[in-house]
């Protein structure tokens, strides 16, 4: 995911991304934005927050808690906004996706 | 919200129950082991041994692998469980039907209790397969996963079948084959049938996602799939028609080139992965391989020599070393997951947490996998040097091992919700 720094709403959707930092794969024990899994914010009526995400697989059996998670942080960071998920698997996850942070945190659990 | 139905974890119902008596079970096959030490010194077919041997097929090793199949199939097939109800009920038929069985197994108490416990038990299997049936078809996508286990579930029904007609001729005999010989195509047909083919689908679906790792190399499970069904097959026809002969050694080794095809791309997943440190948990899945893979090479002795000492060896490295130590390690990698959604899912990312593996004592994982170690080897001297008092030091340490695991298990399905802050 880049930031565009010529968006108007550059510092809501940072904001957002911070927030998503938050959310951890139960599992992996690492937070989905540097797993890859979030592939775009985006600002929608100005107070729309839609989320473009995936999944590490379909029917991950944590994808539900995932999601909310998502929700939650974000209703939490933008109690007077709208969150919309637009779970895709297109294109599907892989490891490449996986920041460098990402890795050393996959190798230190 | 999302528009891709990602499906529903079915109700801890279908689950949960499986795992409460899978390792009340497990302890419970500790103490007869402790109880009975002398049966392993004799010939298999004697009715304490015949007890054990399904308190530990039955009991422990199809029961969690039940409850953990309802909560994977969804993830395997990409779908939700066809019927919730359904994986309910064959809890009740299997427990009633292997308490039934077992206990008239014990003094070898043949008639129609001894039978209604089998057709329980066959019941239970068909409502599975029927479940696993209706769960796959609406699969999208061909899975060499879906296929082995949909097979399995097949010689499960096989395996449980013969089974049954076995607990018949026992009080109305009609076999013209020598019982014997048919208990041991029944026994083989669980064996590579049943809990190979389910092992070895849920193993190369489960392993990446655990290890994330990868292999592109799908085609050896294929040929794992391919082997690992003509050689017990093959097997079967010819231990029916003729009668088990040195060809088993042919059939077991078809066998075996299946088992190292699936190995061979586990170990290419291992070779790929992201996540380098092995976990203890992982290290169960290694020690449960290498003994599926001695006591495969361990057939030619039971079949040439003499007394039991090797038959009754090769039972324990496929049930106590194979399969346990298999249980042992993935039953951390998915209770924990499914206690944890039901108790902390909806908190995520609102409130501070605990993990899944803060539900449960690390510290007594790793005491479990070397207690599990001793176990095993001291056993296992016991039965090669077939020394009664040896035997039962190891069935001590087994039940040592069985009460850390239930002590982990009841810790996590007893688990009730830290105070959100």
């Amino acid at each position: 995911m880049i930031l565009d720094p010529t968006n108007e709403n550059y510092d809501k959707i940072g904001r957002a991304e911070l927030a998503l930092y938050e959310v951890i794969d139960p599992e992996l024990m690492v937070n989905i934005v540097d797993l890859g899994l979030v592939y775009d914010v985006d600002i929608k009526e100005g107070n729309k927050i839609k989320v473009t995400m995936t999944l590490t697989s379909p029917h991950c059996p944590m994808g539900d808690a995932i999601q909310t998670g998502v929700i939650n942080v974000l209703e939490k960071e933008f109690p007077d906004h709208e969150i919309e998920i637009d779970l895709t698997f297109e294109p599907a996850w892989n490891y490449d996706m996986v920041s460098s942070e990402g890795m050393q945190q996959l190798n230190n659990r | 919200m999302a528009k891709i139905s990602i499906g529903k974890a079915p109700g801890n119902s279908a689950i949960l129950p499986f795992y409460a008596t899978g390792a009340i079970m497990f302890f419970v096959l500790c103490v007869l082991m402790i109880f009975s030490p002398e049966s392993f010194t004799q010939h298999y077919f004697t009715p304490h041994l015949l007890t054990m041997v399904h308190v530990a097929a039955l009991g422990w090793g199809t029961m969690i692998i039940f409850g953990a199949a309802h909560q994977l199939l969804p993830v395997i097939c990409e779908q939700d469980l066809y019927s919730e109800r359904l994986a309910s009920f064959v809890w009740y038929t299997l427990t009633a039907g292997m308490i039934l069985l077992t206990s008239n197994f014990w003094n070898l108490t043949v008639g129609w209790l001894m039978i209604a416990g089998g057709s329980l038990i066959v019941i239970s299997a068909s409502l599975y397969l029927f479940n696993v049936l209706k769960t796959t078809h609406v699969c999208d996508r061909y899975s060499i996963q879906k296929l082995f286990i949909t097979s399995s579930a097949v010689w499960l029904l096989f395996t449980v079948t013969v089974g049954l007609l076995l607990a018949i001729n026992l009080k109305f005999p009609f076999f013209k084959q020598s019982h014997l010989e048919i208990l041991k195509l029944h026994a083989h047909a669980g064996f590579a049938g049943w809990f190979l083919q389910l092992i070895t689908g849920v193993s190369t679906k489960l392993v990446p996602m655990f290890l994330l790792g990868k292999s592109n190399k799908d085609f050896l499970l294929k040929w794992a799939f391919a082997f690992q069904n003509l050689g017990l097959i093959l097997f079967l026809i010819d231990g029916y028609f003729i009668g088990v002969t040195a060809r088993v050694i042919i059939y077991a080794a078809i066998v075996l080139i299946g088992v190292i095809f699936w190995l061979l791309y586990l170990y290419d997943t291992f070779k790929n992965r992201l996540r380098k440190r092995i976990e203890l948990l992982m290290k169960h899945a290694f020690l449960s391989f290498l003994a599926l893979v001695i006591s495969i090479l361990l057939i030619p002795a039971v079949y040439f020599s003499n007394g039991y000492r090797w038959a009754t060896l090769y039972g324990t490295l496929l049930f106590m070393g194979w399969i346990t130590s298999i249980i042992l390690g993935k039953t951390f990698k998915t209770l924990p997951f499914i206690i944890w959604n039901d108790h902390y899912k909806n908190f995520s990312g609102k409130v501070k947490v605990p993990l899944p593996k803060d539900l449960y004592s690390e510290k007594l994982t790793i005491w479990q996998f070397w207690t599990f170690i001793a176990a095993f080897l001291v056993f296992a001297l016991g039965i090669i040097l077939q020394q009664v008092i040896i035997i039962r030091i190891g069935a001590v340490l087994w039940a040592v091992v069985a009460v850390l695991y239930n002590i982990n298990v009841f810790k996590l399905l007893l688990h009730k919700r830290k105070k959100i802050s």
